[in-house]
């Protein structure tokens, strides 16, 4: 921008310049064409002896600022401010007419010249020094050269106050985004908004953010609610079956599909709680994964051993991340539980948990039926279950719980290509250790 | 036993239900449906346990529980609420619930959950560090277990297995309780890992001939070392 503007003036400053410089340039011309007339007018009455005459009156007052030579068939001076005949000069014509003039060079200095000779071969010359000329021209182009710097000096420091004002409200509009996406939904900015399109954006930004806090709190209201109408019937529907007796096979075949009813629906409110809670901090305290990691294992292995699979961990100590236990240890339990209802005796199941850099790797692997091809995109989605699994008691949200959990957690869910069975790795943040 | 319990419970059905586990167990049942009578009622009279609703008129039971507390009410808590979600659970716990039973719940479940706290008061004999049930003894400081003399070998687990199961001897305990007091999760796996521990537990105490752990009827195990060896 700056520079702009100043490319421009450059333009208009140049066209002033080239002005300036014509109109000198007549006035010596003007100035040489009237000498000449008067040398025209002397030539006229006396010829060569007039003309002597007045060039050595005139160059016995010399000024330093004409030039003036005759000379003589042979080449001697006859008059003149100098004693020899300038190089690279050679005389056009024989008038007194001021065109042709040329400019040429001499000791620095430059000349606007006109060479004639005159009839009977006297060389005639007439120059008016251009310095005053190039003095002024000089003087302009160094008032040009700083006026330019000054304006860039003077738009860039307009435009880094500019650029800084406009960089410190976009700031804090960063700041509040960061901390909204810590989950701190209630934060505002503070003080009233401007009149301008900051103000307005702010505003905009604002009102966005009530109604994302008025929905999250609904979400969440709304969540106990249907907890509170739907189980308070089906209470009252266990608690009915809990008197029947003599049929203990179908209750209990009931009481099981009731405990898996209300298994899917918590998996349900539970994926949309981590999901509206995802990414920020909020509730998470420092757990010990490896700790977690662990008793869950522990938990499962013997399950595995029963099945026949080769059931191995690999647990470093003490690594933490700010986290959920309890969401954790069900995210890893749905892993392990999901492992060992898809593999077959003789399958492997490991378990990893390593530090990676500055994340822990936690890593679960078999080598069961792994996920048909056609399903990798999708099995984290609710409800999505392969049709060969038919068979297999679940309801499809094991995997789309894994990854709200992950989500909530701020850790990676990654499933590696090209494994035999199923592997699934998830990058947990580190926590950074202050203690 | 003839301890008072007190249910505060909107739920009419419900209320009557926990009444009839409570009597059933030879208890005496107060009912409160509203969380200011309730709470007037349990700073009134010195309940043992009192069976807490969450979502109640007048408010959540569980943020009450630090009024009951300043209040002087040294009852032990036990909720019972549909919000039964394992964060609604650990979030009961920590505020200071003593135990937490979601809805819907089975009158077993919860049998066996008041008499786990009704036990409570009276188990600080079992702190000893010699828990002896006939010729089953378990060493708390060394961590071991004897059956008839001989040394049995029990994972770390197994060992605050059986010693829960040796705090509440005599009594059913439930799946859930287990995977909630030994496990300390609060979510149902689907799958009954806790029975393959249990199970494993049970084989080694048979084998060094205890038949102290039974399956209970209905949801859970019951410890009964004394009955075992006298059958």
């Amino acid at each position: 921008m700056a520079v702009a503007v100043a490319v421009l003036s450059l333009g208009a400053m140049g066209l002033q310049y080239r002005l300036v410089e014509a109109r000198l340039m007549d006035a010596q011309r003007s100035l040489l064409s009237a000498d000449l007339d008067g040398f025209a007018a002397l030539y006229d009455q006396r010829r060569i002896i007039a003309l002597r005459q007045a060039i050595d009156y005139r160059a016995a007052a010399a000024t330093g600022d004409e030039m003036l030579l005759l000379m003589d068939r042979q080449g001697a001076v006859l008059a003149g401010t100098r004693g020899d005949w300038p190089a690279g000069l050679t005389a056009e014509g024989e008038g007194f007419a001021v065109n042709p003039a040329r400019a040429f060079t001499e000791g620095g200095t430059r000349w606007l010249a006109v060479a004639r000779e005159l009839p009977g071969g006297f060389p005639l010359l007439v120059a008016r020094s251009l310095q005053p000329v190039d003095d002024t021209l000089g003087a302009m182009r160094r008032g040009m050269l700083g006026m330019l710097a000054a304006m860039l000096v003077a738009g860039g420091l307009v435009g880094w106050l500019a650029a800084r004002s406009v960089m410190v409200r976009i700031g804090r509009l960063n700041d509040l985004a960061d901390r909204v996406a810590e989950g701190a939904l209630d934060a505002r900015l503070p003080g009233a908004r401007t009149d301008d399109e900051f103000g307005l954006l702010e505003t905009h930004v604002h009102s966005m953010l009530d109604r994302i806090e008025t929905l999250n709190r609904a979400t969440h209201r709304l969540s106990d609610t249907i907890a509170h109408e739907l189980r308070t019937p089906l209470n009252r529907m266990l608690l009915k079956l809990s008197k029947i007796e003599d049929q203990e096979e179908v209750t209990a075949e009931l009481k099981a599909e009731m405990r898996q009813a209300i298994r899917m629906f918590d998996s349900l409110l539970d994926i949309s709680r981590a999901e509206a809670d995802a990414g920020s901090g909020g509730g998470l305290v420092p757990v010990d994964l490896s700790a977690v990691a662990r008793e869950v294992w522990d938990l499962y292995e013997p399950l595995a051993e029963d099945k026949g699979l080769d059931a191995q961990a690999v647990i470093d100590p003490d690594l933490r991340v700010l986290g959920d236990r309890n969401l954790i240890a069900q995210l890893l339990s749905n892993l392990l539980d999901n492992a060992i209802k898809y593999c077959a005796s003789g399958d492997l199941l490991t378990l990893s948990l390593t530090r990676d850099g500055d994340r822990h790797l936690m890593r679960v692997a078999d080598t069961g039926p792994g996920l048909p091809a056609d399903m990798r995109g999708e099995v984290f989605e609710r409800f999505v279950r392969a049709d060969r699994d038919r068979g297999i008691s679940g309801h499809g949200l094991g995997l789309a719980l894994v990854r709200a959990i992950a989500a909530r957690h701020g850790a990676r869910l990654v499933l590696p290509e090209g494994q035999k069975g199923l592997t699934l790795e998830i990058q947990w943040p580190r926590l950074q250790q202050s203690d | 036993m003839d301890e008072r319990i007190l249910i505060v419970e909107d739920d009419i059905e419900t209320a009557e239900a926990v009444r009839a586990v409570i009597e059933g167990m030879g208890c005496a049942a107060d009912h409160c449906d509203t969380l200011e009578t309730g709470i007037a009622a349990a700073l009134g009279t010195p309940y043992k346990v009192i069976v807490l609703d969450r979502m109640l008129p007048g408010g959540d039971g569980v943020e009450a529980i630090a009024r009951l507390r300043a209040g002087g009410s040294n009852a032990l808590i036990l909720v019972l609420s549909a919000l039964g979600r394992a964060a609604n659970r650990v979030e009961g716990l920590e505020k200071g619930a003593d135990d937490y039973l979601p809805k819907p719940f089975e009158p077993d479940e919860l049998r066996a959950r008041l008499r786990a706290l009704l036990r409570r008061g009276t188990m600080q004999v079992l702190d000893n560090d010699l828990l002896a049930f006939g010729d089953l003894e378990i060493r708390m400081k060394a961590r071991t277990v004897h059956v008839r003399r001989a040394y049995v070998a029990v994972s770390p687990k197994e060992f605050e297995l059986i010693t829960y199961f040796a705090r509440n001897a005599g009594q059913v305990v439930t799946r859930m309780q287990l995977l909630e007091s030994v496990w300390n999760l609060h979510f149902d796996p689907g799958t009954n890992v806790v029975d393959v521990h249990v199970g494993r537990l049970r084989r080694k105490l048979e084998e060094a001939g205890s038949a102290a752990i039974q399956t209970a009827r209905g949801e859970g195990y019951i410890f009964a070392p004394l009955a075992g060896a006298a059958g």
